[in-house]
């Protein structure tokens, strides 16, 4: 049973033209680290947002297709409903972060759900600590850094200890050192929470490791869908202009020369293994 | 701007800033009663000087300083005002009690300023916001108190950026007479209003995502709780307000000119 599954799902914005997501049917399972790229304007952060409910209940317009999410039909359901079971990190860390200290902030989502005052502590507690966050909970979200805000908004919805995270961007505003560290913390979650992760991202360089599913969106419609060493070397990817890893796109090259390496590397980890075993061959 | 810098608040740890800030609240309110019922200079000096220990227990004694330099300028002007009209209504002569009258009107406003200073300098907004919540006050009107205190120096230094920005592009702010300058400042608010639009539709998306309203009452992180300080201050103030009340009804308090000239 998949725990994120639409129908044809088409949406259009209101007073937009055209749909901004056309005939999407997709299936996401429980604990898979999912990346969701293409373009820029190809309707990810879009779809993102029916995952949530989002649309069709923030953002009105027209929404045709099915899609359900935890078993909830997202049309069905208020967007605080579906926020038990999805998380939603945005892009622009500054923005999420409305009260004036961290720990307020992580609490935020649980003062909502009326939690306890008891485990709302163990909570914050938990989440900070899962993010390396702990030592900023007395600090003023503007005291941070843009890597720290980012971990702190990846807390506060880490508190509501969600089934699925969505996150859109997250390390476009950072530094790809900082954006290596946050993604770290979200592979952790992935693996050792079995939180499922929907990660919209360009960098794939930093992120194609984690993955274990893809998906490649176009004008919005999703083009490639699937096991990612199979989409990140298929010819479309490139095509399309996804930023496939360079680890890949270097198998592609030698292959082309006859240099033949048994699996597609995804990292540049793996690339430097495979490549050490062909040099020590010669 | 300098009075208001004299409200800052910064991150101490003090009796002070550990009141309860509902009853500081009362405090400040019974100050300002007390002031407005007397006109006295004697009374509004003891007043002014009572506030002095406090700001040394609270260690904000330098941010206190700049708050009443800036309260100089309308003190001065308060004063003048005074001065001049009741010389004129007086007869055109200059008496002492005059000068003194005038004194103590200024010294009133002072005061005012003085004590609500000392409010928002040992009181953190969280805690402001808190209070806010507990008093019954609607919670939407306390986040948009405590958002909006959060999001002011990120917008301080958005403008700064935009400002920058445009006078990189050769916009010259300083340039021609009074409205032409206010002119000026538009391809400066026209940006800003825009991107704090924007902000505020993000934001209201993020609210969304963390189950904001999901059920009417929700709980609270923190908690405000009466302490032994508080119960202190609140009899300081019932006291204060008693015996100002009693003074006023049934004592005569002398000017200093009178007392001078005895
Ligand atoms: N609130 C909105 N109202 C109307 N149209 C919108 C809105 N948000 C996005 N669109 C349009 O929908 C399309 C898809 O946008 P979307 O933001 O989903 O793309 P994206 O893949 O997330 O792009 P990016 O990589 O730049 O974030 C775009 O053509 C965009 O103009
Ligand atoms: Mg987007």
């Amino acid at each position: 049973m998949p725990i994120i599954e639409t129908k044809d799902l088409t949406y259009t914005y209101q007073g937009a033209t055209k749909p901004s997501i056309r005939e999407v049917s997709i299936k996401i399972e429980k604990g898979e680290f999912v990346i969701l790229t293409g373009p820029s304007g190809c309707g990810k952060t879009t779809l993102c947002r029916c995952f949530n409910g989002l649309i069709p209940h923030f953002y009105t317009g027209t929404l045709n297709g099915t899609i359900n999410v935890a078993n909830l039909d997202v049309t069905k359901h208020q967007i605080h409903e579906l926020a038990r079971h999805v998380g939603f990190v945005f892009q622009n860390p500054e923005n999420q972060l409305f009260a004036l200290s961290v720990e307020k902030d992580v609490a935020f989502a649980l003062e909502n759900l009326g939690t306890p005052r008891a485990e709302m502590q163990e909570r914050i507690e938990w989440a900070l600590k899962a993010v390396g966050a702990y030592e900023l909970r007395e600090r003023a979200p503007h005291e941070l850094s843009g890597g720290q805000q980012q971990r702190v908004a990846i807390a506060s919805v880490l508190a509501m200890q969600p089934n699925v995270m969505i996150l859109d961007e997250p390390t476009s505003f950072l530094d790809p050192l900082t954006a290596k560290k946050i993604f770290e913390v979200i592979a952790e979650l992935n693996e050792q929470l079995g939180i499922t992760v929907i990660l919209v991202e360009h960098r794939l360089d930093l992120t194609a490791q984690y993955a274990d599913h893809v998906i490649i969106m176009d004008e919005g419609k999703v083009v490639l869908d699937g096991n990612p060493r199979d989409i990140f070397n298929s010819e479309e990817a490139r095509l399309i202009g996804v930023g496939i890893p360079k680890a890949t796109r270097l198998f592609q090259i030698l292959k082309e020369d006859g240099i033949n390496i048994k699996s597609v590397p995804i990292s540049s980890a793996e690339a430097a293994k495979a490549l050490r075993r062909i040099l020590k061959h010669d | 701007m300098s009075m208001f810098s004299g409200f800052q608040f910064r991150k101490i740890s003090t009796p002070i800033h550990n009141l309860d800030p509902r009853i500081k609240f009362i405090f400040v309110i019974v100050i300002f009663a007390v002031a407005i019922m007397f006109n006295e200079f004697l009374v509004l000096v003891v007043l002014f000087f009572a506030h002095i220990p406090i700001v040394l227990v609270a260690k904000v004694q330098r941010e206190w300083i700049r708050s009443m330099r800036g309260a100089a300028f309308l003190a001065t002007i308060i004063f003048v005002t005074n001065l001049v009209f009741s010389y004129i209504y007086g007869g055109y002569q200059l008496a002492p009690w005059i000068l003194e009258n005038a004194i103590a009107l200024t010294l009133r406003f002072v005061v005012l300023v003085e004590s609500f200073s000392i409010f928002f300098l040992t009181t953190s907004p969280d805690h402001l916001g808190l209070a806010l919540e507990q008093s019954h006050i609607p919670y939407e009107f306390c986040f948009a108190f405590t958002t909006a205190v959060r999001f002011v120096p990120v917008l301080a230094e958005e403008a700064q950026t935009i400002m920058d920005a445009q006078k990189a592009r050769g916009l010259e702010l300083e340039k021609g007479n009074f409205l032409k300058r206010i002119r000026n400042y538009i391809p400066i608010l026209i940006p800003l209003i825009v991107s704090a639009i924007r902000r505020s539709l993000e934001l209201a998306e993020a609210m969304e995502s963390k189950a904001w309203g999901a059920i009417k009452k929700r709980t609270n992180l923190y908690e405000l709780k009466v302490r032994k300080g508080d119960y202190i201050l609140i009899t300081l103030t019932i006291v204060m307000l008693i015996i100002a009340v009693y003074v006023r009804l049934y004592l005569s308090i002398p000017s200093l000119t009178s007392l001078i000239s005895h």
